[in-house]
């Protein structure tokens, strides 16, 4: 069994304790151990960086030297937590004054940096690490006939990384697919949700969300699926808001990725958390199944 | 004294700069200004400076922390006296409401906040130098 | 991550500089000097970053991030420091990534965050900077984040509207049971205190 050190964020605490629950569900039945880190603390988020980098840092480095105690990479379920402890470890390790000043820091908590601990997203540890073949194997339960929009979002893209293909990834469409869902593509699968403007600039992050439901609608999707906490707040608890503003009418549920492998995998949907929506991802999933139902044995 | 003394500013306001820069000129000082750390650390490399004036919010952050920290740990640099100019206070006047904590990060540093007035300054500047002169002699001894 | 390859030479010459000997985009490549990302002054106005943005595209940025580069090189700062522009980027980093002289724009949007709230020169009326500081403030108390306390703090801020919408939204996920009602705390605080001072040597021991 492979274990990683998990770092859940002050999102899955609570808004999306979903995300949370669901994330355990089904790495356990995928032989995938995640042991929470023990008292992490918030990776920073954007609002760090606007005041302090460095203080940024040592928020994210914290959390790294604790993973590294541990002898276990590092795995984040948020893209804002990803993106910020990836990076983190990018810039210490590239300059030693850097990483010297913060482990000065970290040092009160009898702590050091190294780097040894890497970092990946929850979605990666699924795709690269699992693998499409070993998930395809343990579907039990098809989710035959639902068109699912793969969001994509920014941080788990952007900045690179490394050489990847940021432009036209494939790989959340293929652990759609792998689900027996149908991926469904859209134009806007990597454009930004808006992020914490829907706290700071209100209008354009409703626009933004407008833009993105209106594009995933028009290609014909039943669901969302997303990797990300905050854009799942914001596709989904704002949806009202959005209608009221532009006198649209959207009802589109917008799931975490690993509801949608939960729900494959035959785990009930009360174990993933699902019944705490605001738009019910239910009946989008028996609609598909109805429409295209899955022959009961041989 | 022969030889005017050498200082380094290394401060990201270009007007605070200008300012003091003006004033330890007129003192005699020869001064040599870097506008962040890294540009800082250079001119430390190439000459010998008798006094380093330091600010703190620079770059990404409280760099001039850093700077400090970095200099008490270097064997070259740790015996040349620093003077700490920060308007962190203000700056981070949000966060902190509390005074300005000064750890000693070399043998002979202080911290004084903006604005700083040009007496001040200058005895700082002088007392420092006096200080730093002092515990070299007792070293050598 | 991959520095940006260097650049032969700037496309664009300085501005003069003003009196106190420094122009304010030299004033911003020292802001940037970490930065991995080529120096604006490598800028070529080609507006792909303008055009990539989510934010200004959709017309609510002031000034686009290729203007806001335009400006800074031509010396205007206090144009720039008052502008909403890096207030509203969502730090998608569609900019940067697509930036085709390398520039890492995205950075230099929370470069001027920075030094506008270093000195309290930034638009007055926008909810930006009000919610970083309380965020972080919170951060410093807790080591977590905790939504209730977050938008009791700056709610205010918002106009009437925007506030019963936000209140009825946090009701509502109140009533399905995602918002907790305790604030969390990491358990070695006092650790985590020092190390913050660490960093930023400020502030009465609590």
């Amino acid at each position: 069994m492979k274990t990683y050190a998990y770092f859940p964020g002050c999102s899955l605490e609570k808004m999306a304790q979903s995300y949370h629950l669901s994330a355990l569900e089904t790495t356990r039945v995928l032989g995938v151990e995640l042991k929470e880190l023990e008292d992490w603390n918030c990776c920073g988020a954007t609002a760090y960086f606007h005041v302090d980098e460095l203080l940024a840092y040592t928020l994210s480095a914290r959390n790294l030297a604790m993973a590294e105690k541990e002898k276990l990479n590092l795995v984040a379920p948020c893209s804002g937590c990803y993106k910020n402890m990836y990076f983190t470890r990018e810039h210490l390790l590239r300059d030693p004054d850097l990483a010297e000043h913060i482990n000065d820091a970290l040092a009160e908590d009898n702590l050091r940096f190294s780097g040894s601990a890497n970092v990946q997203h929850l979605l990666e540890v699924f795709v690269h690490e699992v693998g499409l073949k070993e998930i395809r194997a343990k579907v039990t339960n098809p989710l035959k006939g639902l068109r699912v929009a793969p969001y994509y979002g920014c941080q788990i893209l952007r900045p690179r990384k490394d050489h990847e293909d940021i432009e036209q990834p494939r790989y959340f469409e293929e652990l759609v697919g792998a689900l027996g869902a149908e991926p469904v593509d859209y134009p806007l699968r990597l454009r930004c949700c808006g992020g914490a403007l829907i706290l700071t600039n209100r209008v354009a992050a409703l626009s933004m969300v407008r833009n993105l439901l209106e594009s995933a609608v028009k290609a014909g999707a039943a669901v969302v699926a997303t990797a990300c906490p905050l854009c799942q707040v914001n596709l989904e608890c704002y949806q009202k808001q959005v209608n009221k503003e532009f006198g649209t009418e959207f009802y589109l549920p917008i799931m975490y990725f690993t509801q949608l492998i939960g729900l494959a995998l035959g785990i009930p949907p009360k174990r993933l958390g699902i019944g705490s929506e605001f738009v019910a991802v239910m009946p989008a999933i028996a609609e598909a199944r109805d429409a295209d139902p899955v022959p009961t044995g041989k | 004294m022969s030889q005017p003394k050498r200082l380094l500013i290394i401060d990201d306001d270009p007007d605070f700069v200008a300012g003091i820069k003006s004033i330890l000129v007129k003192a005699k000082y020869e001064v040599d200004v870097a506008y962040n750390p890294k540009d800082g650390f250079q001119a430390l490399k190439d000459k010998a400076y008798d006094l380093l004036l330091l600010d703190v919010m620079m770059g990404r952050g409280a760099e001039g922390i850093m700077v400090a920290r970095k200099l008490g740990k270097d064997p070259n640099l740790r015996n040349m006296p620093v003077l700490i100019i920060t308007g962190i206070r203000e700056q981070m006047a949000f966060l902190f409401p509390g005074q300005a904590v000064h750890p000693h990060f070399v043998s002979v540093d202080e911290l004084v906040e903006k604005p700083v007035e040009p007496k001040l300054l200058l005895d700082r500047v002088q007392a420092l130098l006096i200080k730093s002169a002092e515990a070299r002699k007792t070293n050598s001894k | 991550m991959n520095a940006a390859p260097p650049l032969e030479k700037d496309v664009v010459p300085d501005p003069t500089p003003p009196e106190n000997g420094l122009s304010f985009v030299e004033e911003i490549h020292n802001l940037l000097h970490a930065s991995v990302g080529n120096p604006i002054s490598s800028c070529i106005q080609c507006g792909t970053c303008a055009a990539t943005c989510p934010v200004a595209s959709g017309g609510f940025m002031e000034h686009t991030p290729r203007r806001i580069i335009a400006l800074i090189r031509a010396g205007f700062k206090e144009q720039v420091l008052k502008a909403n522009t890096f207030w509203y980027c969502a730090s998608c980093y569609q900019c940067t990534v697509r930036c085709p002289r390398g520039i890492d724009i995205a950075e230099l949007m929370y470069g001027l965050k920075r030094y506008t709230v270093w000195k309290t020169q930034y638009q007055k009326g926008l909810i930006g900077p009000v919610f970083s500081e309380t965020f972080v403030k919170m951060i410093l108390r807790t080591g977590r984040s905790y939504e209730p306390i977050l938008a009791t703090t700056y709610i205010f801020t918002f106009g009437l509207p925007e506030m019963i919408q936000e209140a009825q939204n946090g009701t509502a996920l109140m009533l399905k049971g995602r918002l907790p009602l305790l604030p969390p705390r990491i358990k070695r605080l006092e650790n985590f205190k020092r190390m913050i001072r660490r960093i930023i040597p400020l502030g009465d021991s609590e």
